[in-house]
């Protein structure tokens, strides 16, 4: 189930000003966005499989993106998701 | 009466601005190639105005409020907002056409469908990447059409067949005497922040470019509505291509260039409709 805030706080941090706010104050910016306690702390821990189920895939991107996540990182940890803890249609893909 | 003067589909990524420099020359060229024979085939068919089907990829649209459709029916739009584009297609403001755009909206209104309608949308790469990549000198006026592909529920291929329908009509029933074009963008699969990322689906990229060549819009819409829940999330944007499809008159379409761009995660093809008369 999506979490409103988290995929909100990824949508809005696509503005430079929020982008560089959170770069220097992460506690504060996270305090507008009241999001369920355990996603926030699983953002904090940059714990991708637990955050991905609740987020777009497309916001999640965005997010790590802005955050100076290599791509290569990014998609190492998309990758090591159990697939019972995604619901990426991804995984299920053709061969 | 305006006259629909070609109907063509080009794939996008990001990856094609952010890392230009850096992609290999077969892949640079690959790219250089599709978008420039659109690019040519556009100019040849001298539209005085240019109707973009894409996605809005979070940029117009949020949770809040997210259509299934958009028709941009503004005097302007706002060129791209992502960093690595917009300082290769500088274009901070394009022209739209709000004659044709609102004329739309009113054939779809006017057959119960209901599309959300924006005065101004901000164009990011899914409508200004193909343009920049096909170098046109003269950019027309554009009327954007955005269709949600980003984020469940979306609109079904068998809507997006209607939408195309109308649009079709919308055009041929404008009452100046206008060369209207027709682009479709994105796809074909890709997957995008989910398992599977930069990997290419090739059999279900295989599977869209046959059915949009043979042009049966039920065989079309019936395996792509099955087909996109089970290949990459960006797979969805080939509904751009079945608007397009049904645009054109179902009659099907050529193939310009397909390859499987793994550098720029996209399964990358361009084409062009028959038009029916």
């Amino acid at each position: 189930m999506k979490d409103y805030w988290l995929n909100k706080l990824f949508f809005d941090i696509q503005q430079p000003a929020l982008a560089a706010e959170y770069k220097v104050d992460r506690d504060a910016v996270l305090a507008r966005y009241p999001m369920n306690a355990a996603l926030r702390e699983a953002l904090l821990a940059d714990d991708i499989g637990t955050i991905a189920p609740h987020v777009n895939a497309y916001l999640l991107r965005f997010y790590y993106a802005i955050r100076g996540m290599k791509d290569d990182e990014f998609i190492r940890r998309l990758n090591a998701i159990p697939q019972a803890q995604s619901d990426r249609k991804g995984v299920s893909r053709h061969g | 009466m305006a006259s629909l003067v070609g109907v063509y589909a080009a794939s996008h990524g990001p990856m094609i601005a952010r890392e230009w420099e850096s992609l290999s020359a077969p892949t640079r060229a690959s790219v250089e190639e599709g978008f420039g024979e659109i690019g040519k085939r556009l100019s040849a068919s001298r539209p005085d105005v240019l109707v973009i089907v894409s996605p809005d990829h979070w940029v117009n649209f949020f949770l809040n409020n997210y259509p299934a459709f958009c028709v941009g029916i503004g005097a302007e739009h706002d060129g791209p907002p992502e960093p690595f584009l917009k300082k290769r297609f500088q274009h901070p403001l394009l022209a739209g056409h709000p004659s044709l755009g609102l004329h739309i909206l009113n054939t779809a209104i006017a057959r119960d469908f209901d599309p959300s309608m924006s005065h101004r949308l901000t164009l990011d790469h899914g409508f200004c990447l193909p343009l920049w990549r096909m170098g046109i000198e003269q950019i027309p006026p554009i009327v954007p059409i955005v269709v949600n592909e980003v984020d469940d529920p979306m609109p079904t291929m068998r809507r997006c067949l209607a939408f195309g329908a109308l649009l079709k009509d919308a055009i041929a029933s404008y009452p100046e005497n206008l060369r209207v074009a027709v682009l479709a963008t994105g796809g074909l699969s890709h997957f995008i922040g989910e398992p599977g990322m930069g990997q290419i689906d090739e059999k279900f990229d295989r599977t869209c470019i046959s059915l949009f060549e043979r042009g049966d819009p039920t065989a079309l819409a019936t395996t792509l509505e099955h087909e996109v829940r089970h290949t990459g999330n960006g797979g969805n944007e080939v509904r751009n291509w079945v608007v397009a499809h049904a645009t054109a008159g179902n009659k099907g379409f050529e193939l310009i260039g397909y390859a499987p761009l793994q550098e720029i995660y996209v399964g990358c093809a361009f084409a062009e409709w028959r038009v029916a008369a």
